[in-house]
């Protein structure tokens, strides 16, 4: 009997997940079965009960999709001779296979390093200079995955899996050749990453929010490879940068806004709902108590041993016992008496002082003590706005120049202060009494 | 430098560079905070990489995004096929008087990087941003040598216009010298 070379996983976003038996053994491996305990959404099922999935099934979403898409823009008519000597990584067939494998393995692996819980607040839970992609990074090139890489054939370079897997960004000691930067913006990328299409249409289906969907079958269909669209008029003849990047043909244009538009919905109702966030930072506050000196380990070992069971665990086990460390903060997690919402900049307010926000923290935290008040501040990251646009003439042109809807694409953000519920009606009127006061801002003195 | 300080040089340069007949788009600010911070050390602490157009930062990236959401800065459509400029706002116009020492302070700065870049387009831009990266790289390396490794990160860079944003930039420290000795 023929030993079986595909693997086939249901998945409810894309019906079917395939691997081969290489990347099969990556999802074999302790590294990626630990995803399996990791919550794509923290705590988010808190609110929305349905959002239990894990990263997971989301790797092998975006493993999925990065393939998907990089069929469509290697596709021989999709290239132009330009775009084919820019980037020499699919010059032929031999490279393009390599870099294929190598993008789908990147992809499966590019959040092997997440803390449990998916925690964000990376900077206060590990070691001065360590984030999650510095250990998706150890981990890629880590004993038990390199035997995979290899064995594969042809063998997989790991500094090649790392820079697709977590970007120029996070490989900033890597110089990455203009097509490396492609293939890891198909991954990472702000506008058109598989990353975010794969946790906005997961998201959204496992919350049962409906704004993150989108069109992206259409989408992908009409992605490209084209060279940036002239910055300023100062460049008539085009003798200045050709970097390529991805970007859409026109007919697409509209599938392009509405992942984007997805992106702004979902932040805004479910990524940064107040609810959330300092459930979020509750367990922080906990983590940062309970966890030996503070932050998680980094060696591998260390970290492939916390998963989300042990700190449920120890959420319900210092929730119930007042002499157990964490314990204020576990309780109101697992008690669901979360702080409250005290004080959200008003755009008056941030027209005075645009740390408003801060300002009243650091005052209802004199006046109440630090332990009763929470601040969370966040504005969505990156670029999304910009991407060359595939024209019917067959020209690159800036997308915000061909579209209303990105040229005034609103953001995401939050700036909020939080107060125990028990303090929320006092607090209150202490801060109608003196925010005029407490949002001024001064002149900077001589 | 705190964020708000950060806010007003941003918008301070912004507005120099329009003045100067600037695009404004987000490779012309990538660039101009570039010269700010490494030729004319202005500690904006902006981590760079040489990355889209030469050297490029992510956190400024990302800190332009965060202005946009907290309307200091707004962007600005252009026709087909280019794009867009970025704005400072009222609002940013309002905070610059909040912070009249630190725009006193980096005032020479801001207006020698405006006056040097403010009419140039992003290919220019790009080769001369390169070319300072490349001279702080080699640390004081020949000419010909920064123009070739010049060359070789950007191919789309002749060795001749390589050679001329060397010197340009040779010119550029040596008459910035003086403001950088300057305790701010």
């Amino acid at each position: 009997m023929l030993k079986k070379n595909l693997h086939e996983i249901r998945d409810p976003i894309h019906v079917f997940v395939r691997l081969d038996s290489t990347e099969r053994k990556v999802l074999d491996s302790r590294p990626f079965q630990r995803l399996r305990h990791i919550h794509q959404l923290g705590m988010t099922y808190l609110l929305y009960p349905g959002a239990t999935h894990r990263r997971f099934e989301h790797s092998l979403g975006v493993m999925e999709l990065a393939s998907r898409v990089f069929d469509v823009v290697t596709r021989p008519d999709a290239l132009t001779d330009e775009i084919r000597n820019l980037l020499p990584e699919i010059a032929d067939e031999d490279k393009r296979r390599y870099w294929r494998r190598v993008l789908r393995m990147a992809a499966l692996c590019h959040d092997l390093g997440h803390l449990p819980f998916s925690h964000a607040a990376e900077k206060e839970l590990l070691p001065e200079g360590w984030d999650h992609e510095k250990l998706t990074r150890e981990l890629i090139c880590g004993r038990e995955l390199q035997d995979i890489w290899d064995e594969a054939t042809p063998p997989l370079r790991n500094g090649d899996l790392v820079k697709l897997a977590v970007g120029p960004e996070k490989a900033a000691d890597l110089i990455f050749t203009p097509g490396e930067s492609v293939l890891a913006e198909i991954i990472v990328g702000d506008a058109f990453g598989v990353d975010r299409m794969d946790y906005l249409l997961r998201d959204s289906h496992h919350t049962g929010v409906a704004y993150g969907r989108f069109d992206h079958y259409r989408l992908i269909d009409t992605l490209r490879i084209l060279t940036a669209p002239p910055s300023d008029t100062s460049e008539p003849d085009r003798s200045g940068s050709r970097e390529p990047a991805l970007g859409v043909e026109e007919g697409g244009l509209q599938s392009a806004e509405a992942l984007l538009l997805a992106r702004y919905f979902m932040y805004s109702q479910v990524y940064l709902h107040p609810v959330r966030r300092i459930y979020d930072i509750h367990l922080r506050d906990f983590l940062r108590e309970w966890l030996s000196n503070g932050v998680f380990p980094t060696d591998l070992e260390g970290h492939l041993a916390w998963t989300d069971n042990e700190i449920g665990a120890a959420l319900s086990k210092s929730s119930g016992d007042s002499s157990q460390k964490g314990h204020e903060h576990s309780r109101r997690i697992v008690s669901h008496e979360h702080f409250k919402r005290l004080y959200v900049p008003s755009g008056d307010d941030l027209k005075i002082n645009p740390e408003a926000g801060l300002a009243v923290f650091s005052c209802v935290k004199h006046d109440f003590g630090s332990e009763k008040v929470r601040y969370d501040q966040y504005a969505e990251k990156g670029q999304v706005y910009e991407f060359p646009v595939l024209t019917q003439e067959n020209r690159s042109v800036s997308s915000t120049s061909i579209s209303q809807v990105l040229g005034s694409m609103p953001l995401a953000s939050v700036d909020c202060v939080f107060v125990d519920r028990k303090l929320l009606t006092k607090a209150k009127s202490w801060l109608a009494e003196h925010k005029a006061s407490i949002i001024r801002l001064e002149a900077e003195t001589p | 430098m705190k964020r708000l300080q950060r806010a007003v040089i941003l918008a301070e340069l912004a507005d120099r560079m329009r003045k100067h007949g600037s695009w404004c788009g987000e490779t012309h600010l990538q660039k101009a905070v570039y010269f700010l911070q490494e030729l004319l050390k202005v500690p904006l602490e902006y981590g760079y990489i040489l990355y889209k157009h030469g050297p490029f930062s992510f956190d400024l990236r990302d800190e332009i995004t965060e202005l946009r959401a907290y309307e200091l800065f707004r962007l600005e459509p252009r026709p087909i096929p280019y794009g867009p400029s970025l704005a400072p706002t009222q609002n940013a116009e309002d905070l610059k008087t909040r912070f009249t020492k630190t725009l006193n302070d980096y005032r020479e700065h801001l207006v020698f990087v405006a006056e040097a870049l403010g009419n140039k387009g992003v290919a220019d831009l790009e080769r001369l941003a390169t070319a300072l990266y490349v001279t702080i790289e080699a640390k004081n390396g020949g000419n010909k040598a920064r123009a070739d490794r010049i060359h070789s990160l950007k191919p789309h860079v002749t060795l001749e216009s390589a050679l001329e944003a060397v010197k340009e930039v040779d010119e550029m420290r040596e008459t910035a010298k003086k403001l950088v000795s300057e305790p701010a």
